[in-house]
């Protein structure tokens, strides 16, 4: 990017309304922010990653045992917890019908782990989990419809 | 590239692209937005002029010609109650469909739940993705992919496409359109809180398939009724001689 189309930039933004105006092309990333009233030119190596999907599961999915999943959801004791659906929708293990599901039982999870996807119309929405634990049992099948509150997981925590 | 200048002049909103991020190329806005941490702000809106990855529903791409259409992202942050994101995904449609006319004075439709059509020709897709953690809505990501100057599309299309250039027949300005939409974006954004419902009237408006006998295919399962309504969420309402059924999700066509 030459120096004048930067000054032009940096000055289109301090003269309008926009508070933090980002270009990116090839390896050069510019962000300017009104805050600091100045621009950085930051190294791409250092600061833009390519985003990574944040929601592999701790791989200790080797532990599983399966005397769990024969445990009713009915017997949720005090270390039970459920992760129940926020919306109406589809509930899918997987992020694409050819992937591997996000989890499976026994596999030991953390606050902030994607668990799965609901759909509904157009909109994904991924479940993350509220609290660490272990899978003890998944209450609902593959691509079967979920309702408002329908328990999703059983986990039982650490 | 997009003129700044052009796009800023227009832009009319409080919080709606006021932190804007211009890339180059990326995978998909949508990946861009939900992934990175760098840019959180409520109303961030990040366009990219071409994706390796753009995304359509389930395994399917969104492909887009590199500098000739709009294909951008916008992030919301507030408190969204998950009965809303039905509303807010039709009110993305409408807001695109409200910026096509008003700008071009084309006559545009809407499918269930939010393609944007012109002459039953697809002109805009939409989609959605969010994130929630117990009953909240963490982030939700907007996805808006417009056709704006591409003239020639090849490949396999559900709904055949076009684009703002092939219906108005005329170069059209990305800026102008860019903050238009955004514009109307924010404006229809604040009446899916205020008032869910009229965004449900809005769009009964413009989709002409109410009360027609259709056929909803739900990944290998199709189902066939006539499309009684749209609920207060947003789903579609399934009327056949047996039952009545909310739908989810799937793909809409008219029966023939």
């Amino acid at each position: 990017m030459d120096i004048t189309l930067l000054k032009k930039l940096i000055k289109v933004v301090e003269t309008s309304n926009i508070t933090e105006f980002s270009v990116q092309e090839g390896d050069l990333k510019v962000r300017i922010s009104k805050n600091t009233k100045s621009a950085q030119i930051i190294s791409p190596s250092a600061n833009y990653q390519m985003p990574v999907v944040s929601s592999k599961v701790e791989s200790a999915a080797n532990e599983q045992t399966k005397t769990e999943a024969a445990k009713p959801a009915a017997e949720a004791s005090e270390n039970m917890h459920e992760i129940k659906s926020p919306i109406v929708g589809t509930f899918y293990r997987a992020p694409a019908p050819d992937a591997d599901p996000y989890i499976q039982v026994g596999d030991s999870i953390s606050e902030g782990n994607v668990l799965c996807i609901v759909e509904a119309m157009k909109l994904m929405n991924e479940i993350e989990s509220d609290t660490s634990g272990k899978i003890v049992k998944i209450l609902v099948d593959d691509g079967t419809p979920v309702e408002y509150n329908q328990p999703l997981f059983l986990i039982k925590l650490d | 590239m997009l003129k700044l200048e052009e796009f800023n002049i227009k832009l009319d909103t409080d919080l709606i692209g006021r932190s804007f991020v211009y890339l180059e190329e990326c995978d998909s806005t949508n990946n861009f937005l939900f992934n990175t941490k760098d840019y959180n702000h409520h109303g961030t809106v990040v366009l990219s002029e071409y994706q390796s990855k753009g995304k359509g529903r389930k395994d399917r791409t969104w492909e887009s010609s590199k500098g000739q259409n709009l294909t951008l992202s916008i992030l919301l942050r507030k408190d969204i109650k998950s009965k809303l994101l039905g509303i807010i995904n039709l009110g993305a449609s409408l807001a695109v469909a409200q910026t096509l006319e008003n700008l071009y004075q084309l006559d545009v439709e809407l499918k269930w739940p939010n393609d944007v059509l012109i002459k039953r020709k697809k002109i805009a897709g939409i989609l959605l993705e969010s994130s929630s953690k117990g009953s909240k809505i963490e982030k939700l990501v907007v996805g808006i992919g417009i056709n704006v100057n591409q003239v020639g599309f090849q490949g396999k299309f559900i709904i055949p496409p076009t684009s703002v250039k092939k219906e108005f027949h005329e170069t059209i300005s990305r800026e102008r359109l860019l903050s238009e939409l955004l514009n109307n974006f924010e404006e229809i954004l604040k009446i899916c809180f205020d008032n869910p419902n009229k965004i449900i009237e809005y769009w009964k408006e413009r989709c002409d398939m109410i009360g027609e006998h259709i056929k909803v295919v739900e990944n290998d399962e199709s189902k066939f009724g006539i499309f009684s309504n749209i609920d207060d969420e947003g789903y579609l309402i399934l009327k056949s001689k047996d039952k009545t059924e909310r739908i989810h999700f799937g793909d809409v066509s008219l029966r023939q």
